[in-house]
């Protein structure tokens, strides 16, 4: 064959791959419809097994129940979900429909314009506020901007509670049904059962920078603390009641010698594993947790009770709340079926508190019978009442990181709370700037 | 005296009034099936590359249309001590961890390079953590570092490695050279296996010992790898990011830049001031390489 041939031939070969290659490009691009009418919602969560369970169970019977619908879904390890969330959803390349926490929802996502406000058809209400009448007031506050408008249904609302092991406070001759009220009891029970040979008697988390912020909040609200000024605007770290929450959480972690937070287990996939494993003795708890220890660890769980919060005041107890939320992607094509089944998850409230332990704020909840069966759940129904959601500010996430750092100079390196304090305040600042 | 010699040219001259094609038909169908690659290349390495030049110019949320600042977001970095804790987080990994890890590379190489039982086995040992990837080696560290792990263990310390601010560098340095002291082992195991014998027959007649051939000829005559292997280990060390994730998420003064870079593009959201940060490094390490380079090449002459 002639060369000049033998050149025509591959020439054209490459030319067909080539266009091969961008019609298969092409076709990548889809937007989740298909010719015989099918919708196809992608849906991402965090990872959290027994919730993964139950959202996986209910895809299936909506699928079932509506054959044009295909959903898929997509779990994301927790270090991971917030950056691959808010980049995709930055890139108008993410899910039609997200579950993300109150604090990135009002820190980044509404903020952003990334997420399309509620449709209440979806739910069969008239309007936001016909949907929003069936939640206890207030609790639907994490998901909404500040002039009011509604981006999401809570898929879990949690209130912060105690819990302890019953077993090791009766190793150290102490009374289950006296749990600490007090920070202060906290520490003086925890010297005790230093003392019965648990030594790991209370620790905070030490996952990641959400999690040191929570911690945070939660004392702070009790110290009259802030991370910000009231109108988000300027830092508030050097104030009184913030420093005594960090003063507080010093004690507790370090000086007072209850436990040794360098041995905290520090895997962010299997949060509270020193409480599950029988190593802790009492730590700050949600009702997921509790579920989760009971599926993980069931003979810990035996042992576990839930009370109270220890409070800095017991007369006038504070606590913190916080809620993840279903919402739907501004990009999605498909909102109006996101939302319907947004709203088919959601209505499925009895099934997630008895299957994943989550509380959907639905009025009456706490009188359903599954939430009968759930220990504790008087202790966090009153959690609800005396909570308040977090605070959060522009750039949250540089603020948590330099939160973070504080705690750890402070809590681990041993400085001076002043001073780590200082710094943070003046980091928080160039982060507002 | 210089003797030029030419070499007659056995080419054909063109005839006259032929011009010589300049792009043959296999030149073209050369470059047609080089299209693609380079289009990816272009699509995914240049034009991103090109990208970040452009970024760092201006502030870029992600959400909303990029704001040309000018130079704004390279005065914000010049007086921002997170940054400037990331570079030096950087540099002190850099220097603490390939330092000694070429100097442990060249002793081992020397050692292995003799012929002994074994040795084949040893660098395979060397070599296979340079096989693996940084996170699961990361992994498996953890558990090394923990305060009851393998390493306070086994040398009866009491070291809080990865939750202090004294150690967690130090933490990281160890397993970096562990990691990658095997990866400049093969580069100079490599270049010794190169190194003519007979000049090390003539040291050993004029009576030179261990000490001196290995200074006085090995070391000089490794120079151009040695060269290599520095401009490669200061671009790894500054380009640090997995284990730094993986085992402190930059706590305890371990933020290192590409971490710094990480946080700010793609957690904060701050597109424009990350560009920046990856364009003043792009044009450290340029600045470096070239002095790297001069000076090896000062040595040589």
């Amino acid at each position: 064959m002639p060369r000049y041939r033998q050149h025509r031939r591959l020439l054209a070969i490459t030319a067909v791959l080539i266009s091969t290659a961008g019609s298969v490009a092409a076709c990548g691009g889809g937007g989740g419809g298909s010719g015989d009418g099918t919708v196809t919602l992608t849906f991402w969560t965090h990872t959290h097994p027994p919730m993964i369970e139950l959202n996986k169970k209910l895809i299936a019977e909506y699928e079932a129940r509506n054959p044009k619908v295909k959903i898929e879904y997509q779990t994301i390890p927790n270090t991971e979900f917030g950056t691959k969330m808010l980049t995709s959803l930055s890139t108008g390349s993410g899910p039609d429909i997200i579950n993300m926490d109150d604090n990135a929802l009002r820190g980044e996502y509404i903020p952003k314009n990334l997420l399309a406000p509620v449709d209440p058809a979806g739910f069969g209400k008239k309007s936001a506020a016909d949907l929003e009448a069936g939640y206890v007031p207030g609790t639907l506050d994490g998901a909404k901007d500040a002039g009011g408008t509604l981006y999401g249904v809570p898929s879990e609302f949690n209130g912060t509670a105690f819990a302890i092991n019953t077993k090791h406070f009766q190793d150290a001759g102490l009374d289950p049904e006296q749990p600490p009220k007090t920070w202060q009891e906290v520490i003086d029970k925890g010297k005790a059962l230093n003392k019965a040979g648990h030594k790991q008697a209370f620790n905070f988390l030490y996952l990641h920078s959400g999690w040191y912020s929570q911690w945070f909040q939660t004392l702070a609200n009790q110290t009259g603390g802030a991370i910000l000024s009231p109108d988000g605007k300027s830092p508030a770290l050097g104030t009184p009641g913030t420093k005594q929450a960090l003063d507080l959480w010093v004690e507790l972690a370090r000086t007072s010698g209850i436990a040794d937070p360098k041995t905290s287990s520090r895997d962010a996939t299997v949060p509270f594993q020193d409480l599950a494993s029988g190593t802790q003795s009492m730590a700050i708890v949600y009702p997921w947790a509790m579920e989760q220890i009971r599926q993980s660890n069931p003979d810990t769980y035996k042992d576990l009770a839930v009370v109270p919060l220890p409070q800095v005041n017991p007369a006038k107890p504070v606590s913190r709340v916080y809620g993840y939320f279903w919402a739907v992607n501004k990009a999605s094509e498909h909102q109006a079926e996101s939302w319907r089944f947004i709203s088919y998850l959601a209505g499925q409230h009895d099934r997630w508190l008895s299957d994943v332990s989550f509380v959907q704020p639905v009025t009456g909840w706490q009188d359903s019978a599954p939430a009968k069966k759930i220990p504790g759940i008087d202790v966090i129904a009153q959690a609800y009442a005396e909570g308040r959601y977090d605070q959060v500010g522009p750039h949250w996430s540089e603020v948590q990181d330099t939160l973070r750092k504080a705690v750890d100079e402070a809590v681990f390196d041993g400085r001076p709370v002043d001073a780590v304090l200082n710094e943070a305040d003046e980091a928080v600042r160039r982060s507002l700037s | 005296m210089t003797v030029t010699t030419t070499t007659p040219t056995t080419r054909r001259p063109s005839p006259p009034g032929r011009r010589r094609p300049r792009v043959s038909g296999r030149n073209v169908l050369g470059a047609m099936l080089s299209m693609p690659a380079l289009a990816l290349f272009a699509l995914f390495a240049i034009y991103p590359g090109l990208r970040v030049f452009y970024l760092s110019l201006f502030d870029y949320s992600l959400t909303s249309p990029p704001e040309f600042v000018g130079l704004d977001n390279f005065t914000f970095l010049a007086g921002d001590p997170r940054f400037h804790e990331a570079l030096l987080h950087s540099l002190v990994y850099t220097v603490g961890t390939y330092l000694p890890a070429l100097a442990l590379a060249l002793v081992l190489a020397v050692a292995l390079s003799r012929r002994m039982r074994g040795a084949g086995w040893v660098r395979l040992l060397y070599f296979l953590p340079v096989a693996t990837s940084w996170v699961a080696i990361s992994v498996v560290w953890r558990l090394v570092l923990h305060p009851d792990g393998l390493l306070n263990q086994t040398f009866g310390l009491d070291v809080d490695w990865l939750t202090s601010s004294a150690a967690a560098t130090w933490a990281l340095v160890i397993m970096g050279i562990w990691k990658e002291t095997g990866f400049f082992l093969i580069l100079y195991l490599a270049g010794l296996s190169r190194l003519p014998g007979e000049v090390y027959e003539a040291a050993q007649m004029d009576g030179a010992g261990a000490w001196q051939s290995f200074w006085r000829i090995t070391f000089p005559l490794l120079k151009p790898i040695t060269a290599i292997c520095s401009v490669m280990g200061v671009i790894r060390g500054l380009q640090a990011f997995s284990p730094q994730v993986v085992l402190t998420d930059g706590a305890f003064g371990t933020e290192v830049v590409n971490l710094f870079v990480y946080k700010t593009a793609f957690e904060n959201a701050r597109m424009g001031r990350a560009s920046a940060v990856a364009v003043f490094m792009f044009l450290v390490l340029i600045a470096v390489t070239m002095l790297q380079l001069r000076a090896f090449r000062r040595e040589d002459g």
